[in-house]
């Protein structure tokens, strides 16, 4: 049997032979080589660390509003913003549910920064579009914001239990991306960005104020994938922008891929017979009790086989918070497709030291035919120029990560 | 609560630009937006109408990366304006790079798919084999014996653009003489923009000379964002019509050379009419950044236009870039009519109007007189 993807990269990774060979980014790429400094260690200002979280948080409940919830419960966090982005849902509609949140949590100091509305270049139609002509996504039907019932950008929804209202809180004016961007020159090195969605704010703030990037520590990002699928929804979503952010050259970029993502349910048990949900339902206060009675308890008493969603938020939010819990992690070029075909949006992935391979010395070839570039460093298991190169979480520590999860939803609210 | 912080905290080495809401006396109120190639080029030759046009109020000068690097582009801006006594128009940097093309994805296009043949379209801008890198300011020749002392506005261009069309709605004409990355930045950040710019007008793209130029395939993406946005008005002059008029056509060199003022007669005897009679073969560039100047400053200058709907190419591959045209009127000329075959735009098309029917005498009249009027003749 060959070798599952994901096991081929694995094997490529840790056969990195004593090559001399220095590790260089694509020769032909005439940008400067990204910068793969080895984890900084996470910057904590008075103990905590600064986090600009961006998230498309489809409420009332799921993995966005999780992640949200472990940032705002952690104690090591210091949460500078929260910015919006059209994803799962539409802008107006998560900020609608953020805003509610915070209020119900009692963090109405967290400020919170309208983003985009619509992808870059996506629109609903030519999605629809390519569904018919290239046919669907079978692993994850899923299309956000651009799903049949949700309406239009302007359609905001009441609020359901326990939210109730909407907000008296309000917004703030200024867009998203500049926030990100005055943010982080005005703690240079300092704020790592949590990115939950499309990552659109990102790419708009990079595209503005590309000085920006080396002044990141670290931005988490949820989507790609090896095996599972490699074409996951923040990416697809806006595939223009996953490129650009994945390629941009940030001091470190971490991948939560949705292989990771998928070894962990919001309905797993945290011991044998005793589910995450229920012991949050019963031991958490109020609002996090109610969410979880309403909409994990409840559901999964109806219908005790239903596994619920794959922690990818939870786990972004994992890695800001406690890093240790990610046992493996492995320094990859990443890179998506952005032909409007039915590759739309698809990640593929080479090994940082493919040229120390076995099989990369047989790729190493001169041309016979003189017109014909051959970039020796560049072929066969190469990346192609301009890809990024990124970090991605390989394994997590289940238990410890579901030990934080419960911990965090079960403390008292922070204040 | 922290409060909006409005547009980006800026260093206060340079007092914001103007907003000039009102004050224009009239005049047609325009953001120039140019991949600002020096010394002299279609680009700088446009700048110069404009600022030499006594009916234009000049907002600001936005740059941005194709035919030089932005950095680049800016120096010779700035400099520019420093010898034409007109310090007063601020400069905006804009995007260094496109949204997404690169030099490395641009070259191996052409090494796996040719370049672009049709009308010798090949060129890349700053991402030619030989062209300098991003923060390249050494290897070139310090603009005009040197740099300017006047500075560019610490500013971003598509905060510029989307500010500027706040605080003057419906008033303003948006110049876009290179790709479009500033404006696509603008109107993702601000779509509520996009109706209340009077008019967008660009250069790019063709249907018999060429499917695309430079201004277009540098930034495919942008192009595509800038096309579809919905603009009230979107003016379009393609390569089609560029290429009827060149700049060494009807002796319009050597009467500038004669008749203008410093430093415009300068300009022109070094950099247009002595590589000119060093090189009788060479061919003088086409006019495309002149011709919308042209129609900005005096559009019945040109005889009418065509609507159309236009469509970019975003694949990775030899199209990159390639403009789709149909004609608006698609349902007049046989539509979808069964055995007749479809004529419709795609989903998202943008509406243009095709600019055609260039008055040539006029047009030439117009380039020259600007050229040699007193320098600043209407201050």
């Amino acid at each position: 049997m060959s070798p599952t993807r994901r096991e081929f990269i694995k094997t490529v990774g840790a056969a990195i032979a004593s090559t001399q060979i220095p590790p260089e980014t694509a020769a032909m790429s005439a940008e400067p080589a990204p910068i793969a400094a080895p984890s900084p260690a996470p910057p904590q200002a008075g103990g905590k660390r600064k986090v600009i979280y961006d998230q498309d948080n489809s409420g009332p409940f799921g993995t966005d509003i999780l992640g949200t919830l472990m940032m705002l419960q952690a104690g090591n966090i210091d949460l500078l913003g929260i910015t919006m982005v059209t994803g799962d849902a539409w802008m107006k509609q998560e900020m609608a549910y953020t805003l509610r949140l915070l209020e119900l949590m009692g963090r109405t100091e967290i400020p919170v920064y309208p983003g985009a509305e619509f992808p870059m270049l996506n629109t609903k139609e030519e999605w629809l579009l390519r569904l018919q002509l290239y046919g669907g996504h079978r692993l994850d039907p899923w299309l956000g914001a651009f799903n049949k019932n949700n309406g239009g950008p302007d359609e905001i929804k009441p609020l359901p239990a326990p939210y109730d209202r909407f907000a008296d809180l309000k917004g703030q004016q200024d867009h998203a991306a500049r926030f990100i961007v005055k943010t982080v020159r005005e703690n240079p090195g300092q704020v790592t960005i949590y990115a939950g969605g499309p990552l659109t704010n990102v790419a708009l703030a990079i595209a503005l104020a590309p000085d920006i990037v080396p002044l990141v520590p670290e931005i988490v990002v949820m989507g790609t994938g090896f095996h599972v699928f490699t074409n996951a929804f923040n990416i697809f979503f806006d595939p223009e922008a996953g490129r650009k952010v994945l390629r941009a050259a940030w001091p470190k970029l971490t991948i939560v891929t949705v292989d990771l993502a998928e070894e962990l349910h919001e309905s797993d048990e945290i011991a044998p017979g005793r589910r995450m949900v229920d012991e949050i339902a019963r031991r958490a206060v109020s609002p996090i009790s109610d969410l979880f009675q309403r909409y994990a308890v409840e559901p999964l008493q109806q219908n005790p086989g239903r596994k619920l969603f794959r922690m990818a938020d939870e786990m972004i939010a994992a890695q800001i918070i406690d890093p240790s819990i990610f046992t493996k992690s492995e320094q990859m070029y990443v890179d998506i497709c952005t032909t409007p075909g039915p590759r739309y949006g698809d990640s593929m992935f080479w090994a940082k030291d493919w040229e120390g391979t076995a099989d990369a010395g047989r790729s190493r070839v001169t041309a016979s035919d003189s017109r014909v570039f051959v970039n020796p460093r560049q072929f066969y298991l190469g990346p192609p120029p301009s890809a990024g190169l990124v970090n991605v979480l390989l394994e997590a520590d289940h238990d410890r990560f579901k030990k934080l999860f419960v911990d965090l939803m079960t403390k008292p609210l922070k204040k | 609560m922290p409060t909006s912080s409005g547009l980006l905290a800026h260093s206060a080495m340079v007092s914001p630009a103007p907003q000039t809401p009102s004050a224009s006396n009239g005049k047609k109120k325009v953001i120039y937006d140019q991949d600002h190639r020096g010394p002299l080029s279609t680009d700088t030759t446009a700048t110069l109408m404009l600022l030499q046009a006594d009916n234009i109020d000049l907002l600001g000068i936005c740059t941005v990366t194709c035919d030089m690097w932005a950095k680049q582009e800016t120096a010779y801006a700035l400099r520019l304006l420093e010898l034409m006594s007109r310090a007063e128009v601020p400069v905006f940097m804009g995007a260094e790079e496109p949204l997404l093309n690169t030099k490395a994805e641009a070259q191996m296009r052409y090494q796996m798919f040719g370049s672009r043949t049709l009308g010798n379209e090949g060129y890349l801008g700053c991402f030619a084999k030989d062209a300098g890198n991003r923060d390249d300011l050494t290897p070139l020749p310090p603009p005009y014996g040197r740099f300017a002392r006047i500075k560019a506005q610490p500013e971003p261009a598509a905060d510029f653009i989307i500010r500027t069309i706040r605080a003057n709605p419906n008033e303003v004409t948006m110049y876009c003489g290179g790709p479009m990355t500033n404006l696509a930045l603008a109107a993702m950040l601000a779509p509520d923009i996009v109706p209340i710019t009077k008019e967008v007008i660009f250069m790019g793209g063709g249907i018999h000379h060429s499917s695309s130029s430079v201004n277009v395939y540098f930034d495919a993406e942008a192009a595509k964002i800038g096309f579809r946005a919905g603009w009230p008005k979107f003016t379009l002059v393609t390569t089609d019509l560029a290429e009827q008029v060149h700049l060494g056509d009807d002796g319009k060199v050597d009467a500038i050379v004669d008749r203008a003022h410093a430093p415009i007669a300068d300009l022109f005897r070094l950099y247009e009419q002595a590589p000119q009679r060093a090189n009788p073969k060479r061919q003088s560039f086409r006019m495309p950044d002149e011709m919308m100047a042209a129609h900005v400053i005096d559009p019945t200058i040109f005889g009418g236009y065509d609507d159309m709907y236009i469509d970019i190419v975003t694949h990775n591959d030899g199209h990159y870039g390639d403009t789709s045209f149909w004609d608006a009127s698609w349902k007049g000329i046989g539509g979808d009519t069964a055995g007749l075959g479809q004529n419709n735009p795609s989903i998202k098309a943008g509406r243009v109007q095709m600019l055609k029917d260039i008055n040539k005498a006029r047009f030439r009249d117009l380039f020259v007189d600007l050229m040699t009027r007193p320098i600043n003749g209407f201050k």
